[in-house]
């Protein structure tokens, strides 16, 4: 199994969190966070991320808006609620520990490679 | 050459090549399946239907009018799977982290409220209701098909009229479901009826799904249209012929038996006192049990219900009433009586309810504290009232 294979899950996961930075740093549409992810190691599809916008819409953590599109029909853009930025300063502090923590760990004992 | 069929995504027509159309159908049925269950489904699925569409617009152009099989395939990949999203299958990536999974799957919405647990509580929940959702949130709160309490309230509002008045009532006191959270405490799941019109569109939508060109279409949904149209005139017209016959039922049965050795200027006085004393007794202890939980010196004990306890209190009302207001029908007080209808008696039974209910609420008022506050308290709740119907009234 190669690492990549290996982090799939944890990829999946962590996705609601980077939507999430996506959104509050400017209002976009899906195709903005479909490209702004695709340079990453998290690039995603249409077929994942419309469940997961929606289901946070539902969860009240985004909302979006119709906005017309100089080419083409309207387009819904994407903005955090209140609750959705709490959200993020929630999952922001546990990443951040969860990062600490593997930074840290086993570098007191200096036992394991 | 290949044969091209035009399709509509999302009211966007484009043209494709046959078997690029059957791999997008597959897609999109594919697609449909996975969000089994997700309230959002028809959403999605229009999303991803819009950048699809948005990605054909992409591949055409002035000399290119037909999307390629290839294309579709390339773009059907670049879509990927559609990933299910079911509520409760996926919770983010916050959280409490590796608690062991010991969390039942609950939807979101319920998880997120509802701090009393699984304690219900009764709203009127305005979703697929028909008139201020009460019959709506009674169903919910005890777990019953709607259709059993509507038809409940539908009886006693023609036994008696009462229905209708304990649907005013509790349309007044009874707080509606305006938000999430207290939607989420009045139910664990969807209700109902909001279950059945998300079936129901699907259906529709399936329907919409399978068709071939646009012709066929519209033509299906104009007998769609025209069936549920007929459906509906014939249900209606069932239900008159149903009450035509009840009414001669009704009729026949007084009719028939008039032998009552009744004299209605004699009888009239004492039934109608006695009616009137039991309507005040039941008017009372509605309201007292509402207000302060008890009535006549007797309280609730801690754990039963509200509303299990003004239910026991309808059905006693009725038992008890039944045979007085039998009487009061065969004394002439109706237009069904055996003797027919005696303006005369009519007035006698006003004059008598009148002056007790007036007696009653003059010796309230200056003798009982609690009637006082009762009576502070109307006002707010009809205005609340009043809003809540206005705002139906202006939904409609």
């Amino acid at each position: 199994m190669s690492i990549n294979e290996k982090f799939i899950p944890i990829k999946k996961g962590l996705l609601e969190f980077l939507v999430l930075k996506i959104i509050a740093a400017d209002k976009v549409y899906a195709a903005d966070i479909l490209r702004e992810l695709s340079e990453t190691e998290f690039a995603t599809q249409e077929g994942t991320l419309y469940p997961l916008l929606s289901k946070m819409r539902r969860e009240q953590l985004v909302d979006y808006e119709w906005k017309e599109s100089e080419a083409g029909p309207p387009r819904k853009y994407y903005q955090l609620t209140a609750k959705g930025r709490e959200r993020l300063r929630e999952t922001t502090d546990y990443w951040q520990k969860i990062s600490g923590t593997v930074k840290s760990l086993g570098q007191k004992s200096g036992s394991s490679q | 050459m290949n044969k091209v069929i035009t399709i509509n995504l999302n009211g966007n027509a484009f043209p494709l090549e046959e078997s690029g159309y059957e791999a997008l159908r597959t897609y999109l049925e594919d697609a449909a399946r996975a969000l089994e269950g997700n309230p959002d489904r028809d959403e999605i699925i229009a999303d991803i239907e819009q950048s699809i569409a948005d990605k054909f617009r992409a591949v055409l152009g002035p000399y290119k009018t037909v999307v390629a099989s290839r294309e579709v395939e390339r773009i059907i990949v670049e879509m990927g799977p559609v990933e299910g999203g079911a509520p409760g299958s996926d919770t983010g990536a916050a959280g409490g982290g590796t608690s062991g999974g010991a969390a039942a799957p609950a939807g979101p919405a319920e998880a997120a409220a509802a701090p009393g647990g699984s304690v219900r509580r009764l709203y009127r929940i305005r979703d697929g209701a028909m008139l201020g959702g009460v019959c709506n949130g009674l169903a919910i709160y005890f777990g019953v098909d709607v259709t059993i309490i509507r038809i409940v309230f539908v009886l006693l509002a023609f036994v008696s009229g009462i229905g209708a008045l304990a649907y005013l009532i509790m349309m007044i006191v009874v707080p509606r479901a305006n938000t999430p959270e207290k939607m989420a405490a009045a139910t664990g799941s969807p209700s109902t009826a909001q279950e059945f019109i998300r079936r129901a569109k699907e259906g529709y939508y399936e329907g919409m799904k399978s068709f071939r060109s646009r012709r066929e279409h519209r033509e299906w949904r104009r007998r769609f249209r025209r069936e549920m149209r007929g459906w509906r005139q014939s249900f209606k017209e069932k239900m008159r012929a149903n009450a035509d016959q009840w009414r001669r039922n009704w009729h026949w049965q007084w009719t028939r038996h008039p032998a009552y050795g009744c004299r209605p200027y004699v009888a009239t006085p004492f039934v109608s006192l006695l009616k009137t004393l039991l309507d005040v007794a039941f008017l009372f202890a509605l309201v007292s049990l509402v207000a302060t939980r008890g009535a006549f010196g007797f309280h609730l004990p801690g754990g039963m219900h509200l509303w299990l306890a003004l239910i026991i209190l309808f059905v006693g009302y009725h038992v008890l009433a039944w045979p007085l207001r039998a009487m009061k029908h065969a004394c002439g007080y109706g237009a069904w009586g055996p003797f027919g209808f005696r303006p005369a008696v009519l007035v006698l039974d006003f004059l008598i309810w009148a002056a007790v209910v007036g007696l009653i609420l003059w010796y309230g008022f200056h003798h009982s504290q609690q009637v006082r506050e009762i009576t502070d308290k109307i006002p707010p709740a009809v205005h609340d009232g009043v809003d809540s119907f206005r705002a139906w009234w202006a939904r409609r």
